[in-house]
């Protein structure tokens, strides 16, 4: 069992390293893939700068925390979307059967699907998110818990977009909705949580878990306690789990197809 | 004793109808109508170890969706599947171990990376040690000539230097049965020829079990001694190469250039099939009338040239593709 868990590891860690290869083959398109990134992340920042101007605090939000605030944005995107790519072309993957390949392997199906391939400009995103804690203030402690509430968060925008894209199994086509939940979630990451009602707050804390990346992470950072990094971490399992059940569930449902794929 | 056991298969697909134009686009929005498509009706054979084995059909027979419930990638409806003692429903990761498959249309070489490199990576997928990774890519270059571009980037090799590693990394942790999905798919007649001395080769040295569909009857002719012939999800023939060719075989093709012109069409048990005033192309029905009876009607001392052939493997097959529907 613990050679098993090894070896899909270095599987992971082997996907990982040729899907960075492959991007780095155009130096150019690499960089600029990464630079642009954080130009693009810090010019959405300039508009909190001006309202802060006029205005000290958003509810409970200073302009500090609504920097930390994008910093988990940015950075739980990017753990997402640099390790777990595929998770967010999962319906095309179902549906022009992509998955063929990968089920002959004997290794675990949905885990080897999602990390064949990285988006760089994930990178850029993550690089953001640390500028952005740089800039609130920095120390050994609120670095090690933002990498790891980072990482949680990352995984239970994965583990959404998972149980999203495997609709597809049951629906044909379900990238749209997985599109639209994922649009949702960058978009209400980004503002403070006391600009929305009651309603829509417990929707952000349930459905879309933007409570769990986002506002209860910021609260963390304020006042680090271990009992709510243990809250996140279970929810983080419970997401996972979710996310497996659902994909095994669709799974045997896959039809395949006769599109002719290659890996490129 | 066989390695692999089917009884009974089947699988059905729920197909959405859709009418034509906006409108019946609209309909099928509103009211979506859907028919059931039985892709494999109820088959059931057994391979025996070391079979080279085609299992051939026309487009849309059922084919590929009988080599993807064998190899895990579906779930079968009803009847079972034994494949040395596994399910592939069940033991999907066991048996992935066991087999090794190779689907013509679908690359799962990283293009990016050299076969060298490829290998290694699928080394790690079947979890073997770095020095048998390398013991088997050394006999790989000695047995099948790979040298010359082992370390070339995917992208960079000719497609037929591709379909050879694409099928070579099936190789990697040795398995007992190999499925082959028309390897031989947009290949020009010479690569073609490199795969199947390539199949014949790995069947000869590893004694494996190969499963192969294809439509080229190059392939079936060349490699395999058993065929299974599937249209319309049930198979229709299961026979040796051997009878295959005995019992439909029946005909001769004489292609003849002649002297002098000779009347043949009301010969029974001869049908001309092209007359080109001195040159001739019958076919003779072999139940009705021997060569040489066909021979003596065109008079030997008539004729200046002569080529007698068997009817083209292909055309049999059709033929009983055709009788099938």
């Amino acid at each position: 069992m613990l050679m098993a868990v090894k070896n899909q590891i270095k599987v992971v860690l082997l996907s990982i390293k040729y899907s960075l290869m492959r991007q780095m083959v155009n130096k150019f398109t690499f960089i600029s893939n990464i630079v642009f990134m954080i130009i693009n992340n810090a010019s959405m920042i300039i508009q909190w700068i001006i309202i802060y101007s006029i205005k000290d605090t958003i509810g409970s939000y200073t302009l500090k925390s609504v920097l930390l605030l994008w910093g988990f944005a940015s950075s739980t995107y990017g753990v997402a979307h640099f390790f777990f790519k595929n998770a967010f072309d999962l319906s095309d993957f179902i549906n022009t059967g992509r998955l063929d390949t990968i089920l002959v392997q004997p290794k675990n199906t949905l885990l080897s699907t999602i990390t064949t391939d990285v988006r760089v400009s994930a990178i850029g995103d993550l690089i953001y998110g640390y500028i952005l804690l740089f800039i609130y203030g920095v120390t050994p402690i609120n670095f090690i818990v933002f990498t790891i509430l980072s990482i949680l968060g990352g995984l239970i925008i994965t583990s959404v977009a998972i149980i999203n894209g495997s609709l597809a199994f049951w629906f044909g086509r379900s990238d749209s909705i997985a599109n639209t939940v994922e649009s949702i979630i960058v978009l209400t990451s980004t503002y403070p949580e006391d600009i929305f009602n009651s309603f829509v707050k417990l929707l952000l804390y349930t459905i879309i878990p933007v409570g769990l990346v986002g506002y209860i992470p910021v609260h963390i950072m304020e006042n680090i306690t271990l009992v709510p990094i243990l809250v996140i971490f279970a929810f983080t399992i419970l997401f996972i789990i979710a996310a497996n059940l659902v994909f095994y569930a669709g799974l045997k449902k896959y039809s395949s197809s006769s599109l002719m794929n290659a890996r490129i | 004793m066989a390695i692999i056991t089917v009884k009974n298969l089947s699988k059905t697909y729920k197909v959405k109808e859709k009418e034509k134009g906006l409108l019946g686009s609209f309909r099928s929005l509103i009211k979506p109508k859907y028919k059931t498509k039985k892709a494999v009706n109820n088959i059931s054979f057994e391979i025996e170890k070391g079979e080279i084995l085609a299992f051939i059909g026309p487009n849309g027979a059922g084919k590929s969706t009988t080599i993807k419930m064998l190899t895990s990638i579906l779930t079968p409806d009803k009847g079972s599947i034994d494949i040395l003692g596994l399910n592939p429903s069940e033991d999907r990761k066991k048996l992935a171990y066991e087999i090794g498959s190779m689907f013509g249309q679908k690359e799962q070489l990283w293009t990016h990376l050299t076969p060298y490199d490829n290998f290694k990576f699928f080394g790690a997928i079947y979890d073997i040690p770095e020095k048998a990774v390398e013991n088997k890519i050394q006999e790989f270059k000695d047995i099948f000539e790979i040298e010359g571009f082992i370390n070339t980037p995917v992208r960079n090799l000719s497609l037929g230097q591709r379909i050879i590693c694409e099928i070579l990394v099936t190789l990697l942790h040795n398995p007992k049965v190999l499925f082959l999905d028309e390897p031989t798919i947009g290949l020009d007649p010479v690569v073609k020829e490199e795969i199947r001395a390539l199949i014949k080769r790995m069947n000869k040295e590893y004694k494996t079990t190969i499963f192969l569909t294809s439509h080229d009857v190059g392939d079936i002719e060349k490699l395999c001694k058993r065929v299974i012939i599937i249209n319309d999800g049930k198979i229709v023939l299961d026979d040796s190469m051997e009878n295959l060719k005995y019992h439909y075989l029946n005909k001769k093709i004489v292609e003849v250039k002649m002297k002098e012109k000779v009347n043949l069409d009301d010969e029974d048990g001869i049908t001309i099939l092209k007359d080109k005033g001195y040159n001739l192309k019958i076919e003779v029905d072999l139940t009705k009338k021997t060569i040489s009876d066909a021979i003596k009607l065109l008079n030997t001392d008539n004729i200046v040239d002569i080529n007698i052939s068997n009817t083209p493997l292909e055309e049999i097959i059709s033929e009983i593709y055709k009788k099938a529907e």
